[in-house]
């Protein structure tokens, strides 16, 4: 596991966060000059207490948060107020969200052949597929002709992992991807992502599941007050951690 | 419990029947004794409407001006132009319909409206007293339209579901063709807008203005929502301005200044002026029945939108508009019918709408004091056309929403 995750150090670098610093137009400052480097390959998880900043942090990577200060290269792209640039990146990187967001008017399979077709204007056949395919592969593509309404959370879960995978991103993004789920539905969600990880895509997540980030994470990130407290591999980060705000978060979820 | 009309026994349904008139109207005496009040009232006035439409009432000044109250001083001779057209806008709903209902049968809405056209054709040329080849003659337009109708609706459910897209096309092109077939030109003869008038000239104002106020309502709509200063602040001066003055003082404000503003012969005729008018009104108002879809929606709809990296406009076309506008569609339809009922502003700035040709011919020392019988016809020719709108909108309502497909 650290080996492999060593040797992810030396691919090429997917997200490079410096400095960033964020004030909501109330004057609230939610990100207080955040650094991170995202590795090919790499899955890093970031914690920590609500409010810290975490979501607000991973949704400045496809620019749907903006940021005052600091700088922020995704795939080689810097972030700028660029539109093509901006829309240059959300095609590299796919998000997963809370709240599912799959289109309700669409069916599933609609859901997952829009952007492809419109986006990379790729012909509806091929793309159709495609997203039988990745249907198939996070288990349900029996489901495909329905609406996203008839689905369980857990399914329509999987069919937004499934619709971000259909643009073939470099990076995903997963902000709480279980947090609105029904307890039993949690695992069907999180082994998808596993085998995700598992065959090398390169992964953010913001999740409260520990047992995920012991078996997944090539990295975990403590988050509080808009910062980074510590940064370490898992088993560090859950047997040791460095900092005593580290140790309170632990102390609270466990 | 659904069983229970299965089984053999066969008095259950009127035993039922007793037993929910019992329990909705006689449960206890006193809601016996409002029943009976309220159902002798409703007799009364009933059966002294029907006596006074059968009976008392004077049809003749109905009969002499059918023509006037339906197109106006529309050219005799041409007039076949809008009964060609009368049949292209019955093929077209027809079509649409079949297109748009799938698989399924009968939609109870367009059964509803079947029967209305029915018995308006069948209770409306006896209750006039028409004579008999008149009477003949609705019969058999009705006919021809029913059928036209219903013909092309089976031709429609069998086309293929990719000429779907095709719907909200067909209606503008309709829309010109219906200009063309009105006004003239192309090799007709050309009947110019002082001539339109009645019943023609009414829907005229009130579809030219619903055709066009939909996307400018849009437009405006998301104008308020957007985030450039100058398109949001534009967009909400005008909804609060127009929505600040009253119609009439607009229709008014129309007709003086539109003379002024504009350089001689640009300055639309006096029919198209109030039609401009009345589609820059109701577009403030479908603006904000639009924006309540919208704000309806929730925000993450668009972010997901735009995270799969479709650009603003993409967003807006495939996901946020088609949800909004659902949403948004009983308010919008609501103000379509307030639009078609203001059009009877247009008689107050001298323009012979439906109301300001009966206000004319009631004028006439002919027809002296035969107000209610024109005012009656013109209020179930407005419920018709109203019922019409609604019909159609709770079944598009129905239609659009992906979970219950098959109820419209």
């Amino acid at each position: 596991m650290t080996s492999a995750a060593a040797a992810n150090l030396k691919n090429p670098v997917m997200i490079e966060a410096r400095g960033v610093e964020k004030w909501y137009p109330n004057g609230f400052q939610a990100l207080r000059g955040v650094d991170l480097t995202v590795h090919q390959g790499e899955v890093v998880v970031i914690m920590g207490p609500s409010g810290s900043g975490k979501s607000t942090f991973i949704r400045t990577f496809n620019a749907l948060e903006d940021f005052q200060k600091g700088s922020i290269v995704v795939d080689g792209m810097p972030l700028s107020n660029d539109v093509r640039n901006i829309d240059a990146i959300r095609r590299e990187v796919g998000m997963v969200f809370q709240q599912f967001n799959l289109f309700p008017h669409l069916t599933v399979l609609d859901n997952l052949t829009l952007a492809p077709t419109l986006v990379r204007q790729r012909p509806k056949r091929e793309v159709e597929k495609q997203a039988l395919e990745l249907l198939e592969r996070v288990g349900i593509h029996e489901q495909a002709r329905k609406y996203p309404g008839q689905l369980s959370g857990g399914q329509q879960q999987r069919v937004a992992i499934a619709r971000s995978l259909c643009m073939e991103p470099r990076i995903m993004l997963f902000d709480e991807p279980t947090s609105a789920l029904d307890p039993e539905m949690v695992q069907e969600v999180l082994e998808v992502m596993q085998e995700l990880a598992s065959d090398g895509i390169t992964m953010v997540v913001v999740t409260h599941e520990v047992r995920f980030a012991r078996k997944v994470a090539s990295r975990v990130v403590l988050m509080a007050d808009g910062q980074v407290v510590e940064e370490a591999p898992p088993e560090q980060f859950f047997t040791n951690p460095q900092h005593e705000r580290s140790r309170q978060f632990l102390s609270q979820i466990a | 419990m659904t069983s229970t009309s299965a089984t053999p026994t066969r008095p259950a349904p009127l035993h039922r029947l007793g037993r929910t008139l019992k329990s909705e109207l006689f449960a206890t005496p006193l809601d016996g004794v409002i029943t009976l009040v309220l159902v002798g009232f409703l007799l009364a006035v009933g059966t002294a409407l029907v006596r006074w439409v059968l009976f008392q009432a004077q049809w003749a000044v109905i009969q002499t001006n059918t023509t006037l109250f339906a197109v106006g001083r529309y050219p005799i001779e041409q007039q076949w132009r809008l009964w060609l057209l009368t049949v292209l806008i019955a093929a077209a709903s027809g079509l649409s319909w079949g297109l748009l209902r799938g698989k399924g049968s009968w939609p109870r809405n367009d059964q509803l409206a079947a029967g209305i056209l029915i018995a308006l054709a069948v209770i409306g040329s006896w209750a006039l007293k028409l004579e008999l080849p008149i009477q003949c003659r609705w019969w058999a337009i009705t006919g021809v339209l029913l059928l036209v109708r219903w013909a092309s609706g089976r031709w429609g459910h069998t086309l293929p579901a990719t000429l779907l897209k095709l719907v909200p096309l067909i209606w503008p092109v309709l829309y010109l063709v219906g200009m063309v077939l009105i006004s003239g030109g192309l090799g007709l003869m050309r009947v110019p807008p002082g001539e339109w008038g009645g019943l023609l000239l009414t829907l005229l104002e009130a579809s030219f203005a619903i055709l066009l106020c939909f996307p400018l309502g849009i437009l405006l709509a998301l104008g308020r929502r957007s985030e450039l200063p100058l398109l949001r602040w534009g967009s909400v001066l005008y909804i609060e301005f127009i929505r600040g003055a009253p119609l009439i003082t607009l229709l008014f404000l129309g007709q003086n200044i539109l003379g002024f503003l504009l350089p001689g012969g640009l300055a639309p005729d006096r029919v198209w002026r109030a039609a401009w008018v009345l589609t820059f009104f109701a577009a403030a108002y479908v603006a904000e029945a639009v924006r309540s879809g919208l704000v309806a929606l929730p925000p993450g709809q668009l972010e997901a939108a735009r995270s799969l990296g479709l650009p603003m406009h993409q967003a807006l076309i495939h996901v946020v508009l088609p949800q909004a506008l659902r949403v948004a569609l009983p308010a919008t339809v609501g103000q379509f019918i307030t639009l078609l009922q203001d059009t009877t502003l247009l008689s107050l700035i001298g323009l012979l709408d439906l109301l300001g040709t009966a206000r004319a011919v009631m004028a006439n020392p002919e027809f002296l004091g035969k107000n209610a019988e024109v005012y009656l016809v013109l209020a179930v020719l407005f419920w018709c056309c109203c019922a019409a709108l609604g019909l159609g909108s709770r079944a598009l309502e129905t239609r659009l929403n992906p979970l219950a497909p098959s109820k419209a």
